[in-house]
This record gives structure tokens, C-alpha cells and sequence, in this order.
């Protein structure tokens, strides 16, 4: 049996007349005719995700200018010209990401959880690129310190950017929330970027990636949660 | 099927709150949202229910509706989150096993509605969930592919491998019925 064939018997079987019962109709309309009003429809979601960035940047420029802003000082040009365009290349994929699943029917042009994964990955990839200093001194103390630094920089990123897209409406509540703990997560990464000074490998590769998957976690957890 | 521009237009008067277009928007989206429901082995009485409960949430996310994005997607990918709800609750209610063990046996043959035309729900009940939707965005409301990957969160890529697995399958159940009809009108 050809493809052709089964596309007719489809056709056929879709042309068969399918009513819904005509009160129900009614009962719908009634329903929606007694609260309608003019909407103020949302912008583009390209003027969301610009919005986003600016939320995550500013978090990021802010809270390193508060603490010190000793990691770019220290950092390299080489150093400086890889991992903060990566940041920024991934900072805007996860705005995207989430304003699109904010919006019903968007097009998706990557999965959340794709994404927390790829982007895990290359923070992986440029760090061990880049720090050779395999050394592990005051590696818990100084770890948790910049791992309670950076979550407690995304969560004004989180609820910011919640609030810039709390009109959207999210079909899948856990991969909007994963989206918005990414990009959040982002916001603390480029934060402990530009603040600390520790190059130390494995430091940099543990603790400061782990801000953003820890972010998603929640984030899904958070959803997870509401949706019970 | 309607024309996308004449519905982006309808919606766009809704969301200045025009009820002549609310109301047209009703009758015209509302037979294919409910087979929607239906084909995914939703009872009548339960797409009613789900059709109701779309038109209330679409209602109350109106304003996320964009002019020049396609409305059908849209529409589709709340109906679709509703279906998933109210799986979610039903499941959750421990009254899933129960309709798993009420579900239609698939028959042998395929049932065929007067006139010989088959029927839809039957001939796509072998299929996944899935696959089963997909099917019923393309050919029965007749969306792209890529209006399909928009409303079910996916990519197109995805949409196209759901779409001839479902043939894959449809193909080796049609032709089955044909071999059985075939032995059944040579032994007569």
C-alpha cells in the first residue's frame, strides 16, 4: 500500500461530517460573552528576549560591580574574548528559549532541556580550554562561596524575568521553568565571571558551571510543584 | 479547513473584544478541536468538557496571540496542554487503569460509517498518542509541518519521523485488512 492511498483513506475519513452539540457552543459563547474586552495583545518575542538579556547582563554587571570586579581584571584577552561571548551567545538562546515557551504555538528552535545540557557542555569545554591551574586549594570553602554567590544572583534574574513574562502563558510549565532557570543560571555564571579570580581548573569547571543546571532543577522543581 | 488570514483576522477582533468574532472563532475551530479531543480516545462527553475548558483558557490567554503568527498552532497548543491536564488529573485520580481497561479493543477490520467511508477515530487508534495527534494536525486539519512542530513544542524533523512512523503502521493495518477482506471475499 502506497503513501497515496493511505492519504486518501485519511482524507476520506477527515471529510466525514463531525458535529459538536450546538448548546455547548452556546454555553461557550455565553461563558466568553460575558467577560470579553479589548486585550493589549504582547510584543514580539524578539522584544522579550531583548528584555531578558538586559535583565540577565544587568544582574550579572551589577552584582560583580558590588562584589569586585577582580575576575575580568585578571582575566586574559584570550581569556576575556572566549568565555564572555560565550555567555552572551548562550544568555540569548536562553532568552529565546524561554519568551518562546511563553508564548503558545511559538517555534521552538531549541529545547530547553537541549540546551541546559549543550550549554553544561561548552562551559565545560571553554574552561578546561583555557584554565591549565589544576590546583584544588580551599576547594569546598571557596567553592560553596561562589556557588552561594552566583544562585543568590539569579534569583533576582529569575523573578525579574518572571515578572517581564508573567502575561505569557507557558503550555509546558516545566520547560519554560527549565528555560527560565538556565537563563537565570547564566545571570550568576557571568556574575562569578567577572568577579572571581580563582582560575583555578577545577574550581571554575565545578562550581561556577554548576550554577546553571542547579538553577534549571529548581526551576523545574519549582513548576513541578505549582502544577500538583 | 479555513483560510489562516481570514482567522488571523477573526482573532485579531477578538482581542479588541468583538463578540461577532469571538463567536464565529466558536463555531468554526470548535468541530476540529472536539475531533481533536475525540481522536485521542476522549468520549464525547469528555471533548465536550475539554472543549469547554479550551475555549476558557484561550479566552484568558487571548492577549498571547501575536498578529502574523499562524493561529491554528496557537489554538492547537493550548488544546493540547488541556488534553495533557487533564490526562495528568485523571491519571492522578487513579482512574486511569480503569479507562485503559474500558478502552476500545482496536477491531479487526475497521469500522466504516455509512457509505463506506472509514472512520477516523478507528483508524487511528492503533497509533500513539503522538503519532496520533500529528496525524489528526496534518490530515485532518490539515496544518505544515512546521504548524505541527509549533504546536507540539517540537521541530519539524520530529513532526516528519512521528508522521511515517504512523504511516509505517497504518500501512501494515490497512494492508493487513485487505489481505483479511480479500480471504473473506475468495472463500464466499
Amino acid at each position: 500500500m502506497r503513501d497515496r492511498e493511505i492519504d486518501e483513506i485519511l482524507k476520506q475519513a477527515a471529510q466525514a461530517p463531525h458535529d459538536v452539540d450546538p448548546a455547548v457552543l452556546d454555553r461557550v459563547a455565553g461563558s466568553i460573552g460575558s467577560t470579553l474586552g479589548p486585550v493589549r495583545p504582547l510584543p514580539p518575542a524578539w522584544v522579550l528576549a531583548g528584555g531578558l538579556v538586559l535583565i540577565c547582563v544587568s544582574v550579572a554587571l551589577a552584582g560583580a560591580a558590588r562584589l569586585g570586579l577582580y575576575g575580568i581584571q585578571k582575566l586574559s584577552v584570550l581569556e576575556t574574548a572566549l568565555v564572555f561571548p560565550m555567555l552572551g551567545v548562550l544568555i540569548c538562546l536562553a532568552a529565546m528559549a524561554f519568551a518562546g515557551e511563553m508564548i503558545p504555538g511559538s517555534r521552538r528552535r531549541v529545547a530547553p532541556g537541549f540546551l541546559l545540557g549543550a550549554g553544561s557542555l561548552a562551559l565545560l569545554a571553554v574552561f578546561a580550554v583555557l584554565f591549565r591551574d589544576y590546583r584544588t586549594e580551599r576547594f569546598v570553602s571557596q567553592g560553596v562561596a561562589c556557588l552561594t554567590a552566583g544562585l543568590l544572583h539569579a534569583v533576582p534574574a529569575a523573578l525579574a524575568s518572571w515578572l517581564l513574562l508573567r502575561r505569557g502563558f507557558a503550555v509546558n510549565s516545566i520547560a519554560a521553568a527549565v528555560a527560565a532557570g538556565t537563563l537565570a543560571g547564566l545571570a550568576g555564571v557571568a556574575m562569578l565571571e567577572l568577579h572571581c579570580a580563582n582560575f583555578e581548573a577545577p574550581h571554575v569547571m565545578l562550581w561556577h558551571t554548576a550554577v546553571m543546571p542547579l538553577c534549571a532543577a529548581a526551576g523545574a522543581l519549582l513548576a513541578r510543584a505549582a502544577r500538583r | 479547513m479555513q483560510p489562516d488570514s481570514d482567522l488571523e483576522m477573526l482573532m485579531s477582533r477578538y482581542q479588541r473584544g468583538d463578540f461577532a468574532a469571538a463567536t464565529a472563532l466558536i463555531h468554526r475551530l470548535s468541530p476540529q478541536l472536539h475531533r481533536f479531543f475525540v481522536v485521542q480516545f476522549a468520549s464525547r462527553g469528555d471533548a465536550d468538557d475539554l472543549l469547554q475548558e479550551t475555549w476558557m483558557r484561550i479566552h484568558e490567554v487571548r492577549h498571547t496571540y501575536r498578529a502574523g503568527e499562524p493561529v491554528l498552532p496557537w489554538f492547537y497548543a493550548i488544546a493540547r496542554h488541556i488534553r495533557v491536564d487533564h490526562y495528568r488529573k485523571a491519571r492522578r485520580t487513579a482512574a486511569r487503569e480503569e479507562r485503559l481497561e474500558e478502552m476500545p479493543e482496536v477491531a479487526a477490520v475497521l469500522p466504516a460509517r455509512s457509505g463506506g467511508t472509514p472512520d477516523l477515530e478507528a483508524l487511528l487508534a492503533p497509533l500513539p498518542q503522538s503519532q496520533r495527534e500529528v496525524i489528526e494536525m496534518l490530515k485532518v486539519s490539515g496544518m505544515s509541518l512546521e504548524e505541527v512542530a509549533r504546536a507540539t513544542s517540537s521541530s519539524v524533523g520530529s513532526v516528519k519521523q512521528k508522521a511515517h512512523r504512523a504511516y509505517e503502521t497504518l500501512r501494515e493495518r490497512l494492508s493487513g485488512e485487505r489481505r483479511i477482506k480479500g480471504r473473506t471475499g475468495g472463500a464466499s
